[in-house]
C-alpha cells in the first residue's frame, strides 16, 4: 500500500491521504504562487479525475502519498518514490500551502519525513530536486544536510523564463552527524530482551 | 507513443516497437552480461506483464520509444521518456540487449538518430539522461551528439565489490553537432 501513514512532527504531522483532502490539493495544484516555486504534481481537474488518480497511487507499491497537517487544518502534501532496491528514496513534491509559508511548517514536516527515512527506513539515501530560485525550500534542505550533485540548466519555465533545477542528495551519514538526537523511539531498555 | 522509422547508417534503424521485441525484453534483460550497469535483474518478467507494458507505453503520450534494429533484426530499445511537453524537456535511455554486439557503434548511431529527432521533429528545448560512469562507450556516445555534464551521482549502486557512480548529461539543440 502506497499511502503513508502517521509521521509525527513538533507542529506538523504527515498523516494517510484521504478523499477529502483532494479538493485542496486541486486549489494548490491551481496556485500560481506554488506553481512558480513547484513542478505540479497533477493539472487542475474535476473532482472525477482526482479520484481516479488517487486510485491510481494506492496501487502504486512504490510511490507513497502523505497529506501534511498543522493542528486540525490540512497544510501541505508530501510524495515520493522508494527505490526498487528499498535503499534510497526520491522526493518528487513536498508542497506546503502558500497561505501558510514562512511559519515553520515545511522545516518541522522535512525533519519528521527524514527521521522517517534515516531513523525508521534505514535508507542509505534521499534525493531530491529544487529549483534554483526556491530559497526557502534550498534553505530547508541545506539545514537538513543536502548536498548539490548536479545542475540542470534551463529546465523549469515559468514566467517567461527558464529557471535552473539543482538535483541534491542527502546520505544516511549525515543525517547521523546532524541529527543523531532526533530518533523515532527511545533505546531499548537494557532488560528489553531478557 | 512508439517512434516513426528512422533509418541511419551502417545497418541501424529505429523502428515502432512491436509486441514481439517486447517479450526479447525479458531474456535480455535477465542476462548477467547487461547487468553491470543496468539492474536489478528481477522483476515482473512474464508475457502477459510485457503485453501490458506494451500497451502502456503505446498509449502514453509522454514518451516516445523505438526498437533498435541493426541489419532488420531487433538488437535493443531507446526512447524519450516523461517528457514535460510544456518545458519540452525530456529523459533518454538506451539498452542494447544483445550484448554479443556491443563494441559496434550501434549505440551511437541509435542515440545520434534519437536526438537529431528530438531537436528536428519533436522541437524539444532539452533532453536529459543518466549512464553509468564507467560506461565510456555509452558516456561518449551521448558526447558525440552534444551531452555535457550537468552532475556526477557518487555511489549510485554496488557491483562485485565496487561503487558505481553515475554521470548525468544534459543536451539542447545548440549543442548538437553540425551535420551538413
Amino acid at each position: 500500500v502506497a499511502l503513508g501513514g502517521t509521521i509525527r512532527g513538533k507542529t506538523t504531522t504527515l498523516r494517510l491521504p484521504v478523499e477529502g483532502d483532494l479538493e485542496t490539493y486541486n486549489a494548490w495544484m491551481a496556485d500560481m504562487r506554488l506553481r512558480r516555486a513547484h513542478r505540479v504534481w497533477h493539472e487542475p481537474a474535476m473532482p472525477a479525475t482526482w479520484k481516479e488518480r488517487f486510485k491510481e497511487i494506492a496501487k502504486d507499491k512504490q510511490t507513497v502519498l502523505w497529506s501534511i497537517d498543522a493542528g486540525p487544518k490540512l497544510v501541505g502534501f508530501a510524495l515520493g518514490r522508494l527505490w526498487t532496491m528499498r535503499n534510497g528514496f526520491d522526493v518528487h513534491h513536498f508542497v506546503i500551502d502558500p497561505e501558510e509559508w514562512r511559519k515553520g511548517y515545511g522545516s518541522d514536516a522535512a525533519l519528521a519525513l527524514h527521521r522517517y527515512f534515516f531513523d525508521y527506513l534505514d535508507l542509505r539515501l534521499v534525493t531530491t530536486e529544487l529549483r534554483a530560485d526556491n530559497a526557502a525550500a534550498l534553505g530547508i534542505a541545506d539545514r537538513l544536510g543536502y548536498i548539490e550533485f548536479a545542475r540542470g540548466h534551463e529546465v523549469h519555465y515559468r514566467d517567461g523564463a527558464y529557471v535552473d533545477e539543482l538535483k541534491l542528495r542527502m546520505d544516511k551519514e549525515s543525517w547521523q552527524e546532524r541529527w543523531s538526537a532526533e530518533r523515532e523511539y527511545p533505546p531499548l531498555a537494557a532488560d528489553a530482551t531478557r | 507513443m512508439f517512434g516513426p522509422r528512422l533509418d541511419g547508417r551502417d545497418g541501424v534503424s529505429l523502428v515502432p516497437s512491436t509486441l514481439d521485441d517486447f517479450k526479447l525484453h525479458v531474456p535480455w534483460m535477465l542476462a548477467p552480461e547487461v547487468g553491470r550497469f543496468w539492474g536489478p535483474r528481477f522483476g515482473e518478467m512474464t508475457e502477459e506483464r510485457q503485453e501490458e507494458r506494451f500497451n502502456k507505453t503505446g498509449e502514453d503520450e509522454s514518451q516516445i520509444q523505438w526498437t533498435i534494429s541493426y541489419n532488420d533484426e531487433p538488437v535493443g530499445f531507446t526512447g524519450i521518456f516523461d517528457i514535460d511537453w510544456i518545458r519540452r524537456d525530456g529523459e533518454s535511455g538506451i539498452f542494447i540487449g544483445r550484448h554479443d554486439l556491443f563494441g559496434r557503434g550501434i549505440a551511437s548511431e541509435a542515440i545520434r538518430l534519437r536526438t537529431d529527432f528530438a531537436w528536428r521533429e519533436l522541437r524539444l528545448h532539452r533532453v536529459h539522461n543518466w549512464v553509468a560512469h564507467a560506461n565510456r562507450g555509452s558516456r561518449r556516445a551521448n558526447e558525440k551528439v552534444g551531452y555535457k555534464q550537468m552532475g556526477l551521482f557518487r555511489h549510485s549502486y554496488f557491483r562485485s565489490g565496487e561503487w558505481y557512480d553515475e554521470w548525468l548529461g544534459e543536451a539542447y539543440p545548440h549543442t548538437f553537432p553540425d551535420q551538413r
